[in-house]
């Protein structure tokens, strides 16, 4: 039995030797190379804004306001300094950002993952550049706030998502209205495979779920109200369907997403003391020879 | 990016604190390292301060901040670097099984280790630059080297090497030392150059991943495997997917873009589930007494 299967992929080989260079599984996002002169970008950024913080705790002293009031007042002024440390963080990154990418336009394709590669190198410090103030959103005490930070970023998102707990690539990435992402999922745009840097362009559009813990890899596109399940993942250009539960890895077909099929067209009501469902069609009201465009 | 609150694994040693003078230890370490920086702080104000002019203190404040954190993680991983060495001079750490018990020497040392390291490596951690994790790893006898990216994942800190140009993805565990029921395990973990490991995967003590492999995602190795020098390897227990030829030239029109359909997807995948089924039969055939074994 073993010498038959041996036989079979020793034909496979053959057979398939354009596909050695298909990317058809996934590695990681993280970034390649840590060079010590990404550093000198942090300091000013938190030099600057540290100092915009520090105007404001002037202000406050109980040099100026007397102790009582100062010490009642200090957990506002604790957490407004912690804001407007954050925000000018943000700013000040954003500009860098902006100088950053009028050197060198960010785009999509297949790069070389080596030293003195432009895009490379460009790739490197922008994640370094958002790192900083990405890192200070997830220790920020409200949640959604982090949200803003990727739509400062450029990235195409908003507030009605929600992606706290989940590692996202800051750019490349396209959120439609109401995506929700689990807990630890990674959501890539760009992947290190062997030498190359490959950065695809990722599509979440309107109401999809990526469950807890998956992976959705670079170029994948999810159709609407689709649903990745817990420790799933996606492949690497993968389009998932409309409508559609997937689950494994890669990610299969598992069923239909009947709970979107049932919020599209029908209400439904119950009444709870009689146990009796009511279930209503939904309408559009537009002229009745136009009902069929939509 | 960022490090999610669900992911923030945080320092990288195992996390035990079973007894309560572990718990003074650390309380104590925490405590000796703050008290320079407050002495530090101190100078500072001794220095800059004048209630006439007061914008000089709060101009350089920001970036004396900075460097108090900076010295923080240095002063303390000095003063563990230090005490460490002192127990390891009591007890030579050494790879092994052993018992998980009280009596147990060395998983006794193993736990005040971990609690000697956890505080600089928290703090190193809480540091969104990588560089100051990779510091820790180097004083604590980690082999690694500046350039190594290991700051999203979880990793050991002893009896573990690291080549050059070495991707630890997000979410994903290198480990040393294992628990097991009642049993502890420590064996050596070696990684070699070139190593891309994927995100949430698990690398069990004792695994040597040779040069130029990828690791798969969700992809977990087994006790003292070893992964063969450049191969892509995929699954739980990780198996080879394919060759990895990235590491070839001129590859920029060859990797293709196109979209596979998820029929062919499966296929693929399945193929390599199959082999993997049949593997492990012949494995647990290799088990059985040979009085029971069927060819």
């Amino acid at each position: 039995m073993i010498k038959e299967i041996k036989m079979e992929e020793n034909n496979n080989e053959e057979d398939h030797e354009e596909e050695e260079y298909l990317v058809n599984f996934i590695t990681s996002s993280a970034i390649s190379r840590i060079n010590l002169k990404f550093l000198l970008v942090y300091l000013p950024i938190i030099w600057l804004s540290g100092m915009i913080t520090l105007i404001y705790w002037w202000f406050f002293q109980p040099y100026w306001t007397g102790i009582i009031i100062f010490f009642l007042l200090l957990p506002v002024h604790i957490l407004a300094m912690l804001t407007i440390f954050t925000f000018a963080c943000v700013i000040f990154s954003k500009l860098l950002l902006i100088l950053v990418n009028l050197l060198h336009k960010p785009k999509e394709g297949i790069f070389k993952a080596e030293l003195g590669d432009n895009d490379f190198e460009f790739w490197c410090l922008r994640i370094e550049i958002k790192k900083l103030v990405l890192w200070l959103f997830n220790n920020w005490p409200l949640p959604w706030a982090d949200i803003l930070a990727f739509k400062w970023f450029g990235m195409e998102i908003d507030t009605t998502s929600h992606l706290f707990d989940a590692w996202c690539d800051a750019e490349f990435v396209k959120f439609g209205r109401g995506v929700m992402v689990g807990q630890g999922a990674v959501v890539m745009s760009s992947m290190v495979v062997g030498k190359y840097l490959i950065i695809k362009k990722v599509v979440l559009d309107n109401h999809t779920v990526v469950g807890g813990q998956s992976t959705v890899a670079p170029g994948t596109i999810l159709g609407e109200e689709s649903v990745v399940g817990a420790a799933g993942s996606t492949a690497f250009n993968q389009v998932l369907s409309p409508g559609w539960i997937y689950a494994g890895i890669p990610a299969r077909k598992l069923k239909l997403n009947e709970h979107a099929i049932k919020r599209r067209d029908i209400i439904v009501k119950k009444k709870i003391d009689e146990e009796e469902k009511i279930e209503v069609k939904k309408e559009v009201n537009i002229e009745e020879d136009k009902k069929d465009l939509v | 990016m960022s490090v999610p609150t669900s992911m923030r694994v945080g320092p990288f040693a195992p996390t035990e604190l079973p007894k309560k003078r572990y718990l003074l230890l650390y309380i104590f370490l925490i405590w000796a390292t703050i008290i320079p920086i407050m002495l530090q702080f101190w100078g500072y104000w001794q220095l800059t301060w004048d209630y006439n002019r007061p914008i000089h203190f709060y101009i350089y404040l920001p970036l004396f901040a900075f460097l108090c954190y900076v010295e923080l993680v240095l002063i303390s991983l000095i003063l563990a670097r230090f005490l460490l060495s002192i127990v390891n001079a009591f007890h030579k750490p050494k790879e092994g099984t052993f018992l998980r018990e009280k009596s147990d020497k060395n998983y006794c040392y193993w736990c005040i280790r971990n609690t000697i390291k956890r505080w600089p490596v928290w703090l190193a951690h809480k540091f969104p630059f990588p560089f100051l994790d990779n510091l820790c790893f180097k004083m604590f006898g980690v082999k690694t080297t500046f350039s190594n990216s290991l700051f999203e994942g979880w990793v050991d800190t002893e009896f573990i090497e690291f080549g050059e140009n070495v991707v630890v993805g997000q979410g994903s565990h290198i480990q040393s030392a294992v628990i097991m029921g009642n049993l502890l395990i420590i064996r050596k973990t070696i990684i070699e150059d070139d190593v891309r490991i994927g995100t949430h995967s698990v690398v069990m003590p004792g695994t040597h991943i040779g040069k130029k492999v990828a690791l798969s995602t969700w992809s977990l190795t087994t006790i003292g495997q070893e992964l063969e020098e450049g191969w892509i390897y995929h699954g739980c227990p990780a198996k080879k997917f394919k060759k990895n030829r990235f590491f070839e030239d001129g590859l920029e029109d060859k990797i293709q873009f196109k979209a596979e359909t998820e029929e062919r997807l499966e296929e693929v995948y399945k193929k390599y589930y199959r082999k993997h089924q049949e593997e492990h039969v012949s494995y647990i055939e290799q088990l059985k007494p040979p009085s029971e074994r069927e060819d």
